[in-house]
């Protein structure tokens, strides 16, 4: 299979996935409890009044069968109309791009730690098999990956924002207020979110280092006298790191989750902190967006790990 | 994931390995040896939570809120006045009860359907394929989130949600090994001597698909645990007065200056259940997974 017929091949999974996902979401949602309306409207509207009920029911579509909303529903998603939230009345998109950056500049900083850190314990780990070296990292990357993040949260705020008071324990100062507050704000969240990827890596790396490191060329370069440092860094490394670009990919997917807690937890305005307001207020429209953003950022991961896995190992490619 | 490096190594078969041999494996292997250990103390906790805990849970002596560690609790109070120490071993209970129940049902779904995919193959299979790539690009706390919310707070609806999102690993995994032993010859001899599917299916592909599936159950009851005490903590969870280690660990935060044993005591379990279960999990797939057998081994 050619690498074009690959692609396409990916993109049109990757469609389906997104339309089933969406239908299952918008489903979910659907079923909260209550009428998300009613609900949004208790304040400040006199809910005895029915018509005025209709009114606003009518205004957001709900007076519809389930599957008319779901077109509806889809058909303006797709041209930028997210809807309104019922709790704030701002649009959707609006918020979505208010939020973006925050979020992204999560994952970025996320993703910095967990390569910062997961690398060079699985190279090491590898490098040093069977050592105690590689025993206490072992032990510590599957810490990593087992310690939930609000724990780790918990631990790492007492620790560098109570007790020394390093850190702010929570709050969030965007970056052109002050680029500095804003580097101090972001440092404990985004450790917390890195933890699992860190661990993941790292544990990867180890069983792929070692693996290549047992082939037949590694033993020919060897033998041709090539010194250590150049068979591990020429040779080695990088038919090691192909697998491990399927765990770096998969877990930017699944950041988004650590952000649902970690924003929550530190009161980061980001689209995490966004969905779990909006699960708890009942704002769905709000929420049906946040998570197919949710749903799109995983897809989309995957879909850049397939395309360049399909680049980097011609092999999968003939593979269903 | 190396799948081109796989080849010609078949997963051992649970049958030849035996039950012994994987505890023998298990305890061979020194980390999980330590889960196992781990895993043992929280399931008597859960057990013997009566026995061990020296106040019921829901005692509240109001005149002691929110102490350290005194001689008469432990490890102090909450800010009801309730003995943490009993908190956190009844708290094992909920815990370990929703890991094993949510495993044990979507393990079972998971089997089943997986099973009907790999024997049937075809558009079944496409279709069954599909489905659970559908689950599976919701990251597992936020389908529990919305479902549980969705369905309304308690833990009931909390386990549901768990049920339903880790299936699909298990139909995935299952459906694998079926696809693998499905052409080897014994099957095809009980295809031939007139086995019907149901047959074929649950005596023959089954029981030699099941080793995985035993590595996934492990990993699933930590991660099940570890959703579960998220979604408590994000509070769509188990409703007061029920001990649960998510709950403590959110309502302690907010107390974290006055009393940091509030929130660290009940996170250390919730951590220490999760890594006992990812440690056994691992010593598993070395002990049925020829493959790494001998990696198992040299990790002294």
């Amino acid at each position: 299979m050619g690498m074009r017929e690959y692609i396409t091949r990916r993109i049109i999974y990757a469609l389906i996935i997104l339309a089933l996902s969406t239908v299952l979401l918008f489903g979910m949602v659907r079923l909260l409890p209550g009428d998300p309306i009613r609900a949004a409207m208790q304040q400040n509207v006199d809910l005895t009044d029915e018509s005025i009920v209709q009114e606003v029911r009518a205004r957001y579509g709900l007076d519809k069968p389930v599957h008319i909303q779901f077109v509806l529903w889809l058909r303006d998603f797709v041209k930028g109309d997210w809807g309104t939230s019922l709790s704030s009345g701002e649009p959707v998109w609006d918020m979505f791009l208010r939020r973006l950056p925050v979020t992204l500049l999560l994952f970025v900083g996320a993703t910095f730690w967990a390569w910062v850190i997961g690398i060079p314990l699985g190279i090491f780990s590898a490098l040093n098999r069977n050592s105690y070296l590689d025993a206490s990292f072992t032990g510590i990357s599957i810490v990593g990956i087992s310690i939930p993040v609000f724990w780790e949260a918990i631990l790492l705020i007492y620790a560098l924002a109570v007790i020394i008071k390093i850190f702010p324990p929570s709050g969030y100062v965007p970056f052109f207020t002050s680029p500095w507050q804003n580097f101090m704000c972001i440092v404990l969240p985004t450790f917390v979110m890195g933890t699992q990827s860190a661990g993941s890596f790292s544990r990867y790396i180890r069983s792929s280092l070692l693996e290549v490191l047992g082939q037949d060329y590694i033993r020919t370069a060897r033998a041709k006298g090539l010194r250590e440092k150049a068979v591990v860094w020429k040779h080695a490394a990088k038919p090691a790191l192909i697998p491990v670009v399927t765990v770096i990919g998969l877990s930017w997917g699944h950041l988004i989750a650590g952000s649902f807690i970690v924003e929550f937890m530190f009161a980061i305005p980001g689209l995490g902190r966004m969905g779990v307001d909006a699960v708890f207020a009942r704002d769905f429209p709000v929420l049906q967006a946040t998570l197919i953003l949710v749903v799109i950022n995983v897809l989309f991961a995957n879909l850049l790990v397939d395309i360049l896995y399909g680049y980097l190992d011609p092999r999968v490619r003939v593979q269903k | 994931m190396t799948t081109a490096t796989m080849e010609g190594t078949e997963p051992r078969r649970l049958s030849q390995v035996g039950f012994k041999a994987i505890v023998r494996a298990l305890l061979k292997h020194k980390l999980s040896r330590v889960g196992l250990v781990i895993i043992v103390l929280l399931f008597s906790m859960a057990i013997f939570a009566p026995v061990l805990a020296p106040y019921h849970p829901n005692e509240q002596d109001l005149y002691s809120v929110l102490q350290g560690p005194t001689k008469k609790h432990w490890l102090g109070t909450d800010n009801v006045g309730r003995d943490l120490l009993s908190r956190v071993i009844y708290g094992a209970r909920l815990s370990m009860s929703v890991g094993v129940v949510a495993t044990a049902f979507s393990a079972t779904i998971g089997v089943i359907v997986g099973l009907i995919a790999g024997y049937k193959g075809g558009w079944i299979d496409q279709i069954i394929m599909r489905i659970t790539d559908t689950f599976m690009v919701i990251p597992g706390l936020v389908f529990v989130l919305v479902m549980a919310s969705a369905l309304g707070p308690g833990i009931k609806n909390v386990v549901i949600a768990i049920i339903l999102f880790t299936w699909p690993g298990f139909a995935r995994i299952i459906r694998g090994q079926v696809l693998s032993v499905r052409e080897l010859p014994y099957v095809e001899a009980a295809r031939a001597s007139g086995s019907s599917g149901l047959r074929i299916m649950f005596k023959h592909l089954l029981p030699n698909s099941l080793a995985p599936v035993i590595v996934a159950s492990a990993l699933s009851l930590g991660a099940a645990v570890g959703i579960e005490a998220g979604a408590a903590f994000l509070g769509v969870g188990v409703q007061p007065p029920t001990a649960s280690w998510g709950k403590a660990l959110r309502t302690g935060y907010s107390y974290l200056e006055r009393v940091p044993l509030f929130s660290i005591a009940p996170g250390l379990l919730i951590t220490a259940a999760v890594l006992s279960f990812t440690l056994v999990g691992d010593g598993l797939r070395d002990a049925l997974d020829p493959r790494l057998r001998g990696e198992g081994k040299k990790i002294k």
